[in-house]
């Protein structure tokens, strides 16, 4: 293994930075965040100003079962500290523990992402479906978006931790990982206000 | 070996590895944040601006000690992180407040 004696021999103190290219990754990464938050942003536009057009369909009041969301905001909260103990792991230059924080956070996040299958599928069986309102169309688009970026973030460390098995923790996959880590707390930053917005606030009459 | 040690240890002492320990305050810190706007809407009582207050304080809250702690934006050498971040933002309260106070208005 000779990615153990490159660990503990010369990798510079948070790798993620050491190179330009690297910093230039990180920087370039904060820039397509707030690109991001403008696509967030204007679907959360759009749901506020839709969310009272249910037509015939079932209003968010009756359809949003709070303990569903509690345990999905719960799941997705303490992954996104696991992926901050990744990163420290890194830190420490420790490849193992780096890896099983990182198996731990994309475990974490496919049972979120099953936990949200599971609630569109009941709400379709509630007669929830895309097209039934105006609600309904931009509810799933803004809480189906955020879905897809999880599925997203599950696959991208996922393939981390193959490249990282294989090659180890060197200069040019410290920034990688920093990066992911990075769009995995976005991710949560995301749902904070989805929690807040759509099921917390569709809940107050 | 013995002097990679040394040397090793050498840089743990110049630049200190941070512990979970700040990490562990903000996720309870989350936590505690996200129970209050839970508990807010379950119990139900107090009148509908003020819950929409509160959800909205802890919501932005809790982004803003996500940010700083989890993704180091209090850290050295950022400001153009959040430059970036900040124009996202501006855009994202124009379109909220045009959609929602101009668009059915």
């Amino acid at each position: 293994m000779s990615a153990h004696t490159h660990v503990e021999g010369q990798l510079p103190h948070e790798p993620e930075k050491a190179t330009l290219e690297g910093r230039n990754k990180v920087l370039g990464f904060w820039l397509f965040l707030g690109g991001e938050t403008v696509l967030f942003g204007t679907l959360f536009a759009a749901y506020l100003s839709l969310r009272d057009q249910v037509l015939e369909g079932p209003t968010a009041n009756h359809l949003f079962d709070l303990m569903l969301v509690a345990i999905a905001t719960a799941i997705l909260l303490t992954s996104s500290l696991t992926s901050v103990f990744a990163i420290q792991a890194m830190h420490q230059k420790n490849v193992k523990s780096l890896i099983g924080w990182l198996i731990v956070t994309v475990v974490l996040g496919a049972s979120f992402l099953g936990l949200e299958i599971y609630e569109f599928y009941h709400y379709v069986h509630e007669g929830h479906g895309f097209t039934t309102s105006a609600f309904s169309s931009s509810f799933y688009t803004l809480v189906g978006f955020h879905g897809a970026h999880v599925l997203f973030g599950i696959v991208w460390i996922t393939l981390l931790i193959i490249q990282l098995s294989r090659k180890g923790l060197n200069v040019v996959t410290a920034p990688k990982v920093y990066v992911a880590g990075m769009y995995w707390h976005f991710i949560d930053v995301v749902w904070v206000f989805i929690f807040t917005v759509v099921y917390l606030m569709g809940k107050v009459v | 070996m013995a002097s990679n040690h040394g040397a090793a240890e050498q840089r743990t002492k110049h630049h200190k590895v941070e512990g979970p320990k700040k990490h562990v305050v903000a996720f309870i810190f989350s936590i505690l944040l996200t129970f209050i706007a839970f508990a807010t809407v379950i119990s139900g009582e107090i009148n509908k601006d003020f819950i929409y207050v509160i959800l909205m304080g802890t919501a932005f809250l809790q982004v803003f000690v996500q940010m700083a702690f989890w993704m180091h934006m209090k850290d050295r050498g950022h400001t153009f992180a959040i430059i970036g971040i900040l124009f996202g933002v501006v855009i994202v309260f124009t379109a909220v407040i045009m959609a929602e106070y101009w668009v059915w208005w």
